[in-house]
């Protein structure tokens, strides 16, 4: 293996986006080959495992292993690659949709299990893939897709708060147009032992132009970072959803433990004999 | 010509124990299995219940011979009592005739008569009564010793098999118990000896249930990952794993739900780990997208389906042979896999062992069709050792710039790298894809992506394995799964009637090896399918695929209640 | 012209380091920026970007040359002192857009170079080290002439106050 400092352009598979010009997600692209170069990870211990949507199409950018596996079922899909690989660096990347709607349910799972993998959702409040429906990070009132004309009409699904409430012991939020911030906040939560929860704002210029406003309007949160959840709950409850910055670390247990092999097949075998 | 078994058969008896409110009938039963198994018996034994939880009424089914046993028989010899109540449930499962034994106590009232229609003898055995001359002494005990003694099992056995069904419980219960047992052995005297011929010599054997067998044989393939969710009736076979995977090494997650657990091995097995998973119906029907994303990715991954009946929710705790369409035709597009059926209990260990090792080697997904009656079911059989399969996960381990993992080749198993070899980088795609694997919609990627996928599998030499071809002769009786047993067993009776039987017993269903099957064919004038469903799967797989002649026969009966092999001469012999 | 320095610069090191991360960064941005518009099929902008990406080759290989016989501290990518969120010569990606014109896109590179001198200006002007100040003067002085450059170029493109063509066809939906 070389000794040669890989730089991040050096972990750039080559692959040309096809994110829209003006996408977010180029941000999140850079930070992270940013932040691997920075980690010096070798390329083959890196593996990036995304779903469905635009920010799912990531790991077909970076230089490293990767699947890119269904709808919803990243984490699980990392989880297994993780609990039976431990040594590897694992990274998972999707969006708002792939991420809470569909995998909603592998989100809160992932957070309870403080498995260490880096999680970075990609948040633009809506579908992108799919020609721009709501998602559960729209607002109530976004009336601009014709499946939902009138607007969703249902309460925004809060990931940060739910990461808390889940259990997640590393919950962070980035903002793709602060990339110095960004590309800190993924160091640490790649660093971080355990789940590592990183929620990007991450503008759709296709289906979501007027967040180029979240450039004047994200602002760091209050205090931070918590090791204690209440005082972080206080925080993220009375968050509007563009406060940036590390929420919350603590260290606990890492899941899942490992054994040492402590028999043979033989030994199992024999347990039949009557 | 005679088949081994018919040859060994002296001794065939089918007991059955009902009870209820704790009574203790499975454990009676597992007792009784235990003894005949020291005895040198061969046996099988299920077990029925109603829906509660703790309390509820419940059935051990046993049947114990001097041959090897896969099915249970047309009638129940002896029916034990522990009391009578909600006993009615399981008639259908306790067949009678006028020659059988009822033993019944008195005290627990009249034999309900769906039982007593069958003109059985009735025998009246006061075991509460009996039971209550013992400090801590309980019924199923002494019905254990009369049971025992009506079976001609030596005391000596049943109090060894106390000893270790009991071990738990502490010296003084097992004390206790074996009093009981020897009262139970003293009423019994009034009814006779029974003149059992039971084999001279004991051998060694193995108390294992078909889940057992299955987690056994994914270990021998290599399996060190398994996710899963619990569902009736897998869960066994995943708590059977989860220790013993530890102990070699390996781990059990338990997942949130069977999306997740089908993701988790597809996830571990792209990490080069051998993985599978359990689970039954509506799980199953939960992982086609997963069991899809192996297959399109070329990832190994092996499920194992513990089908019970359907659809939907259907009825979790009977067996039933209907998910063969879903486990063949279950995933979206065209996505060759492979499917495969354990013939008994020892055929879990192996059929799972040999679809771990094809899974690998083809890089394909393998779906074991277990099911309810071989899952849960306790077989004493000889001990099944390992037979050695040579098929390995080809991978590349020192890949060059030219390193493609999808390149189209000679037998289209392209070599994988894992994460962890350098230059190995590639990311799994569900997309279709070209040789390097980046997402493509071309034509002749998707064309030749395809032919690679179904070819690897086609072109493979799966050898004699793929069914257990027995016997010759003008009928032949197709079949696959648990319904075997019953199956060979009938064929036997038919050849005892001067009919010559072939049975083709399909163990791989998928892929279909035609060839050998119309070889397998060969001077076959009439067939029969037989298959436990409603709509005979089997079958109109076999009509479509046209291996099938326009007048052959099935015989689909659904579940809840086992073939037996008296109905399957019934149906045949009506028709010859 | 806003402040484009966040912090004191006073070794040579230091400074070579950030003008070097500066060219470097702007050089392989325009050459994302020009890969992102071909896929596009903008290839006007593409062309314009391409052509960018060389020029940045060049001031990078310069910057790199100055560099040869100074030891290069390892800086973390947050913690290079420009207050702008990339390098002050790489255009954001989030202000591009697939059917700009090329004046637009000239408009924004001419942005970003100001910037960039900007960024040298400041340096020549409150560094402490007087090495750094005069070093930076002559790459501030090396900027001009970019800058130059690119005004020229844009007061070559045509614009007849027309707003741009939208695109009448809807989105498509990949997967």
């Amino acid at each position: 293996m070389t000794t040669v400092a890989l730089k991040a352009k050096d972990y750039k598979s080559g692959v040309k986006p096809i994110w829209c010009p003006g996408c977010g997600h180029f941000a999140v692209l850079a930070a992270i080959t940013r932040a691997l170069a920075y980690l010096e990870l070798p390329k083959e211990q890196v593996a990036l495992i995304s779903g469905i949507g635009c920010s799912s199409r990531l790991p077909a950018y970076v230089d490293s292993f990767g699947f890119h596996g269904l709808h919803g079922r990243a984490l699980p899909l990392a989880t297994g690659l993780k609990a039976a690989r431990p040594e590897l660096n694992v990274l998972v990347a999707g969006g708002d949709g792939d991420g809470f709607s569909i995998g909603g349910n592998h989100f809160l799972h992932a957070c309870r299990r403080n498995i260490d993998l880096t999680y970075i959702a990609m948040d633009n409040r809506v579908y992108g893939m799919t020609k721009g429906q709501a998602s559960p990070t729209t607002a109530p009132d976004w009336a601009e897709s014709k499946l939902t004309p009138h607007g969703t009409g249902v309460r925004r699904f809060q990931p940060a708060a739910i990461a808390l409430a889940a259990g997640a012991t590393f919950i962070a939020r980035g903002y793709s147009g602060d990339p110095k911030g960004l590309t800190r906040m993924l160091v640490e939560a790649i660093t971080h032992p355990g789940f590592s929860f990183l929620h990007v704002l991450s503008p759709c210029i296709t289906f979501r132009p007027e967040q180029r406003s979240w450039k004047t309007e994200v602002h760091p949160f209050a205090a931070g970072p918590y090791d204690e959840p209440v005082e972080a709950a206080r925080e993220i409850q009375a968050d509007d959803g563009l406060g940036l910055g590390i929420l919350y670390a603590e260290h606990l247990p890492v899941w899942p433990p490992h054994y040492q092999p402590s028999g043979t097949l033989a030994e199992v075998e024999r347990e039949f004999l009557i | 010509m005679k088949s081994e078994m018919g040859k060994m058969r002296n001794t065939d008896i089918s007991v059955a124990i009902t009870g209820s409110g704790g009574s203790g009938a499975v454990t009676a039963g597992l007792i009784l299995l235990d003894a005949a198994a020291r005895t040198g018996l061969y046996g099988l034994m299920m077990r029925s219940y109603g829906p509660q939880i703790r309390g509820g009424e419940s059935a051990s089914l046993l049947r114990l011979s001097s041959g090897p046993v896969a099915c249970m028989n047309d009638q129940v010899d002896l029916l034990v009592g522990l009391d009578w109540r909600n006993a009615g449930r399981f008639a259908q499962e306790i067949p009678l005739v006028a020659e059988s034994l009822i033993m019944t106590d008195p005290a627990a009232g009249a034999v309900p008569r769906s039982f007593a229609t069958s003109g059985a003898n009735v025998s009246e055995l006061a075991f509460e009564a009996h039971a209550r001359r013992v400090e801590n002494g309980r019924l199923n005990m002494v019905a254990v010793g009369a049971a025992a003694a009506f079976c001609g099992l030596p005391q000596g056995a049943i109090d060894a098999a106390l000893q270790k069904t009991l071990a738990s419980k502490g010296r003084k219960l097992i004390e206790s118990a074996a009093a009981c047992v020897a009262i139970g052995y003293e009423l019994a005297t009034e009814l006779g000896d029974p003149e059992r011929d039971l084999p001279t010599k004991p051998a060694e054997r193995w108390n294992i249930s078909g889940n057992e067998a299955c987690g056994l044989g994914g270990l021998r393939g290599g399996v060190r990952f398994v996710a899963a969710y619990p569902i009736t009736p897998a869960s066994d076979m995943l708590e059977w794993l989860a220790p013993r995977l530890e102990q070699l090494g390996g781990s059990l997650v338990q997942a949130e739900d069977e999306l997740a657990s089908i993701n988790m091995v597809v996830g571990a097995s792209y990490g080069g780990i051998p993985s599978l998973t359990a689970t039954s119906g509506p799980g199953f029907s939960l992982m086609q997208e997963g069991l899809g994303l192996a297959v399109a990715s070329e990832t190994p991954v092996v499920v194992i389906n513990v089908t019970r009946g359907g659809p939907s929710t259907g009825i979790p705790t009977k067996s039933e042979q209907s998910d063969l369409n879903i486990a063949l035709n279950g995933m979206h597009g065209d996505a060759p896999h492979l499917v495969l059926a354990p013939l008994n209990v020892p055929d879990c260990a192996f059929t799972t062992q040999w679809a771990v090792r094809l899974a690998e080697h083809l890089q394909t997904a393998a779906i074991v069709l277990s099911d309810q009656s071989l899952g849960q079911a306790q077989a004493v059989t000889d001990p099944h050792g390992e037979r050695e399969i040579l098929l390995e996960r080809v991978t590349e381990r020192s890949p060059t710039e030219e390193y493609r993992r999808y390149t189209l080749s000679g037998d289209d198993i392209s070599p994988m790298t894992l994460p962890g070899i350098a230059q190995g980088m590639y990311t799994a795609d569900g997309l279709e894809h070209d040789e390097l694997g980046i997402p493509s919609s071309k034509a002749e990627d998707h064309h030749r992506q395809l032919a690679k996928r179904r070819d690897k599998i086609e072109a493979f030499d799966f050898g004699s394995d793929w069914a257990e071809v027995r016997g010759d002769g003008a009928l032949c009786l197709i079949c696959w799964g648990s319904v075997s047993g019953a199956v060979l067993e009938a064929a036997e009776r038919l050849e005892g009637e001067g009919l010559s039987v072939r049975v083709i017993a399909m163990r791989l269903l998928a892929p279909l090896r035609r060839d050998a099957l119309r070889q397998a064919l060969v001077g076959v004038e009439r067939i029969w399918v037989v298959e436990q469903n409603h709509s005979g799967q089997l079958y109109h797989y076999l009509v479509s695929r046209g291996v099938l002649p326009d007048d052959a026969k099935v015989l689909a009966k659904p579940g809840p209640v086992p073939l037996r092999p008296g109905e399957i001469v019934n149906a045949i012999a009506e028709k010859e | 012209m806003s402040n484009v320095l966040a912090g004191e610069i006073s070794s040579l090191a230091e400074f070579l380091a950030h003008a070097l991360e500066m060219e470097v960064e702007s050089a392989e941005r325009y050459a994302e920026l020009a890969d992102n518009m071909e896929v596009h099929n903008n290839l006007q902008v593409a062309m314009l970007f391409r052509r960018l990406a060389v020029e940045g080759d060049a001031h990078a290989e310069q910057v790199t040359r100055r560099c040869a016989t100074v030891e290069l501290p390892n800086i973390a990518p947050w913690a290079f002192k420009w207050s702008s969120p990339d390098g002050p010569e790489s255009p954001a990606m989030e202000d591009l857009h697939y059917l700009m014109s090329r004046r637009q896109a000239l408009e924004l590179a001419l942005h970003n170079e100001v910037r960039g001198l900007a960024f040298y200006a400041e340096v020549a002007d409150r560094s402490p080290n007087p090495k750094v100040r005069q070093l930076a003067g002559e790459m501030a002085r090396e900027e001009d002439a970019h800058v130059a450059m690119l005004k020229s170029w844009l007061s070559r493109e045509y614009d007849d106050g027309t707003a741009p063509l939208g695109d009448l066809d809807p989105p498509n939906m990949p997967e």
